[in-house]
């Protein structure tokens, strides 16, 4: 069994944890500025499917991963847009127009994929790495951690350019303020309304590029409901988060590197049911709900739509 | 009184016998709803194309609703019945319970799979197929062509077809050399369309050794597909890619070794046969290498001398030489790799 465990398995595994993570890095860090200003975007898988199947399409017939990126982050932000036109400027429930918004994205985008791509599934060229220089020299962890294309590390970077953007930025300020208080907030003359809508295009934008990531790097390739449900674990940690970027990121690479767990733990043959061991990233989840989750707050004024003047 | 029951009789008879002919001459079109597009080079095409082929032969309209998901999908089986369908086939085994509950609703009879409990003569006829003796040639073929002597199992699921596949692949590894690993991995929870999932899985699957790849997972198979035609093996190698129901061809020249396909017609021909006989629902139908209803296809990435050998294996599968049993259960097939792997080591 130990001869299973070369460097190269090892480096794979904690590879494709970093590979599993990101979509869900970004995705959470776009919902996490939405729910900071009030707007729980339930529609953030539905951006994420936007965003995969618009960045892969470009990135194919562009050539370009990075016009990939850039179409996926707007294919997220155009469903964002209508997303803080229904719910934002409008008012209508964010729950069931989020719910609408992933069910119609992801018909949207299987037919559109039938007629394109049916008959000839095309796929996408490995995606090119960036060696971070002496740290990708490292043994084991140097490959698995520091040769990632360059979304991954300019992704983990956004972490800390959130943490900034909320605690050092009067734009922060007028986020917390937009979903805890946001008479108060209107009071002092910055436009709710406005901010709201700032937030879910950024989540948007966010969400779409993970979508992007996950098909033109994780996949390379774009089927239907390629998804899977990461957007709706990017909500969980989102709301798991406290509001701090970095535990998105934490909670992100736990559910990663379990996923990998899984996987080694059944090249290993270890004898426990394949179905118990594949709860195990979910597990991680519930322990981190637990752990955590209790201390967790939520904006005062989550979900409500604002109107000026009600009360 | 003899006169009168004699004529009763013969009534009888004549009405019998009308009845008959007006059941046979109501098989005038079948519908298929499968819940992916037709066009995924594998379970839903093949599918499509097999009832598409039985109607023609058979001389009767076909109807395909195809992409209907795995959601509830009574009103689609509804319309199709309103329409005229004198059979249901559907193609999925999250329709099972629905269809069912649609043939005692409309009386119009239904196939569907993976319930080979559910028969009810006259309505509910099960087709739960199995391409094991075709897995058990892959797997020879596998052992024989391993130059890692490693080769790797990737499912993104266990439905009972696939298990025993899984497992028939397993038998066929083992029977052509037991010292070849087998490394099985699952995906993740029903992870049909995990396309990102099974990719990197598989890129796992080849760190830890394989150089060939029997992969099992409908939408996710395309990212088997691209791990294998990225990824290579710890020593530089090339991997190849085992397939399953259809043929990936023509989208896959380079590392396809072969796929283990399955050819339905006779299925569902069969199913409208037993239709006009009054026999539809009393019996479960198979496919395998006997009637070529499953097969492995020929690629270039197969020696000559390899093929011969396989297909000398096939003739004693066929001859019952070599006997392969089908193992349905997900616990069975997971001790038999578990056991695979010890014996390896």
């Amino acid at each position: 069994m130990t001869g299973l465990f070369s460097d190269t398995f090892l480096a794979a595994l904690l590879f494709g944890a970093v590979t599993a993570a990101i979509p869900l890095l970004l995705a959470g860090l776009g919902e996490q500025m939405s729910e900071k200003a009030g707007v729980l975007n339930i529609g953030i898988e539905g951006m994420m499917i936007a965003g995969a199947y618009v960045g892969f399409v470009c990135a194919f017939y562009s050539g370009s991963l990075w016009v990939g990126f850039l179409a996926g982050a707007a294919g997220g932000m155009v469903v964002a847009a209508l997303m803080s036109l229904l719910c934002v400027r409008l008012g209508l429930n964010q729950i069931v127009i989020g719910i609408a918004l992933t069910l119609g994205l992801e018909g949207l985008t299987a037919l559109l994929y039938h007629f394109q791509f049916s008959r000839s599934y095309p796929r996408l060229p490995a995606a090119e790495t960036l060696a971070v220089p002496l740290l990708s020299d490292i043994p084991l962890f140097g490959p698995a951690l520091f040769r990632h294309h360059l979304i991954v590390y300019l992704a983990v970077a956004m972490v800390g350019v959130m943490a900034w953007l909320y605690r050092r930025t009067q734009f922060g300020l007028n986020l917390q303020a937009a979903g805890d208080k946001p008479a108060a907030l209107d009071v002092a003359g910055i436009d709710v309304i406005r901010t709201r809508t700032v937030a879910v295009l950024f989540s948007g934008g966010m969400a779409g590029l993970g979508g992007a990531y996950l098909s033109n790097v994780g996949a390379g390739l774009f089927i239907p409901f390629i998804t899977n449900g990461a957007g709706f674990l990017g909500i969980v940690l989102a709301m798991l988060a406290r509001g701090r970027p970095i535990w998105v990121l934490i909670g992100a690479m736990i559910f990663g590197g379990c996923l990998s767990m899984t996987t080694a733990a059944q090249v290993a043959g270890v004898n426990v049911p394949i179905d118990v061991i594949q709860m195990l990233p979910f597990l991680a989840v519930m322990a981190m709900l637990v752990l955590f989750g209790r201390r967790a707050s939520l904006p005062a004024a989550l979900g409500i739509p604002y109107e000026r003047g009600a009360r | 009184m003899s006169k009168f029951f004699g004529k009763s009789m013969i009534a009888t008879l004549f009405v019998a016998l009308m009845s008959g002919a007006t059941f046979a001459a109501e098989v005038k079109s079948i519908a298929i709803l499968t819940p992916e597009e037709g066009t995924d080079f594998g379970w839903n095409q093949q599918g499509v194309d097999a009832a598409k082929a039985a109607a023609e032969a058979a001389g009767i309209e076909v109807v395909v609703a195809s992409g209907l998901g795995y959601g509830d999908v009574r009103p689609a089986m509804r319309e199709v019945a309103a329409d005229g369908a004198s059979l249901i086939i559907a193609h999925a085994s999250g329709y099972a319970t629905a269809a069912p509950e649609i043939a005692a609703e409309t009386n119009i009879p239904v196939a569907i799979v993976d319930s080979p409990n559910a028969l009810k003569k006259g309505l509910v006829a099960d087709y739960t197929l199995s391409g094991h003796q075709g897995a058990y040639l892959a797997g020879r073929m596998a052992a024989k062509m391993s130059k890692a002597k490693h080769v790797g199992i990737v499912v993104s699921g266990e439905p009972p077809s696939w298990n025993s596949q899984s497992a028939g692949f397993a038998e066929g590894v083992k029977a052509e050399n037991k010292d070849v690993k087998i490394t099985y991995a699952v995906i993740g929870p029903a992870a049909y369309s995990d396309a990102a999932g099974g990719r990197r899985v598989t890129e796992s699957v080849i760190a830890s050794g394989a150089d060939i790849i029997f992969g099992q997972g409908n939408g996710s198979s395309f990212g088997m597909l691209q791990a294998v035609e990225t990824a290579k093996t710890p020593d530089g190698g090339k991997v190849l890619f085992i397939d399953v129901i259809g043929d990936k061809t023509s989208v896959a020249k380079e590392h396809l070794l072969t796929s283990v396909v399955w050819d339905i017609t006779p299925v569902y021909t069969a199913m409208i046969n037993d239709l006009k006989d009054d026999t539809f629902g009393t019996k479960r139908y198979a496919i395998g290498l006997a009637d070529n209803s499953v097969k492995l296809i020929k690629t270039a990435q197969i020696p000559d001398d390899v093929w011969n050998d396989i297909q000398k294996v096939r003739e004693q599968i066929v001859s019952g030489e070599i006997k392969v049993e089908p193992v349905f259960e997900a616990t069975a097939v997971r001790g038999l790799m578990t056991d695979v792997s010890a014996a390896a080591q």
